[in-house]
């Protein structure tokens, strides 16, 4: 596991669920992730390139999903409507950029593309990295809901 | 304050506009991209008292929109702030170079918003 990426995404992660959302986050072990499939029910996937290869998924519980669509736009969803899509797309560019800049500050430039948003429970995604995937499980309380978040990411 | 919001994704220009919200900016238009924006500019230049523009998006991309906006008699004197993700020193530099009046990086709070509305109205003679 490459340790130095934890703090980056950890930052980034609480950084902007604090400043956007008005949510305390909390994480728990960091542990290396033995299967393919997504851990949530909507999953942001973003691919880096330049002094590292790499990509990172967000992957969130549909509760949270609806919570964090709240949060942002002011509006409810019942569903994983294409707006609550998008919103997590853009969440996943936010948190992206963030961590970039933490990791840039370790050395190292990247430069990021478009976001994609996978709806659905456990579905695979195959990291393009030859190096194992770290996953930062995160958990927040908000509304009564138990929140859970995935973070799962693999630089070489 | 009559507010142009400009960003391709319009769950952000949701986004964007219930922050504008909750700093009771209400009277609000938006564009998809610069292009669009621009367009909307130049036909009412006196109807708006400020641009909140997002960086990446297609057709016309915000630093081309500011590059434009900037470059426009009318257009120029309305304040510009851009809002990105992008928070890179590379980016900051070209859109300070571009004229922007501020620029603001998500995730960013209600207030940091009115901070940066507010420094861009400066900057641009509104106060």
């Amino acid at each position: 596991m490459d340790a130095a990426f934890v703090n980056p995404y950890l930052t980034a992660v609480q950084n902007v669920f604090t400043t956007m959302l008005g949510i305390q986050i909390a994480m728990g072990k960091p542990e290396l992730k033995h299967n393919k499939l997504t851990s949530g029910e909507v999953t942001g996937v973003m691919g880096f390139a330049g002094d590292k290869k790499g990509m990172f998924s967000l992957s969130f519980t549909k509760a949270s999903t609806l919570h964090i669509y709240k949060s942002m736009v002011g509006e409810e969803a019942q569903s994983i409507t294409p707006e609550v899509v998008d919103c997590i797309g853009e969440l996943t560019n936010i948190i992206s950029g963030q961590a970039r800049v933490q990791i840039e500050k370790l050395g190292f430039k990247l430069s990021a593309a478009i976001p994609t948003v996978i709806v659905g429970e456990k579905v695979e995604i195959s990291f393009i990295t030859k190096v194992p995937v770290v996953q930062l499980p995160f958990t927040f309380q908000a509304d009564g809901i138990d929140g859970q978040l995935y973070l799962d990411f693999s630089f070489e | 304050m009559k507010t142009l919001v400009v960003d391709d994704f319009a769950t952000m220009r949701k986004i964007v506009k219930n922050v504008l919200k909750q700093i009771n900016i209400t009277n609000v238009t938006e564009a998809e991209n610069g292009q669009q924006a621009f367009d909307i500019l130049t036909r009412d230049p006196e109807d708006y008292e400020l641009i909140v523009s997002d960086w990446i998006m297609p057709v016309m991309t915000g630093i081309e929109f500011l590059r434009a906006c900037k470059a426009d008699e009318k257009v120029k004197k309305i304040p510009f702030v851009m809002v990105t993700a992008e928070a890179q020193k590379d980016s900051v530099v070209e859109a300070i170079k571009g004229g922007v009046d501020n620029y603001i990086v998500k995730p960013f709070t209600p207030d940091k918003l009115r901070e940066a509305i507010e420094k861009a109205r400066a900057k641009a003679g509104k106060q």
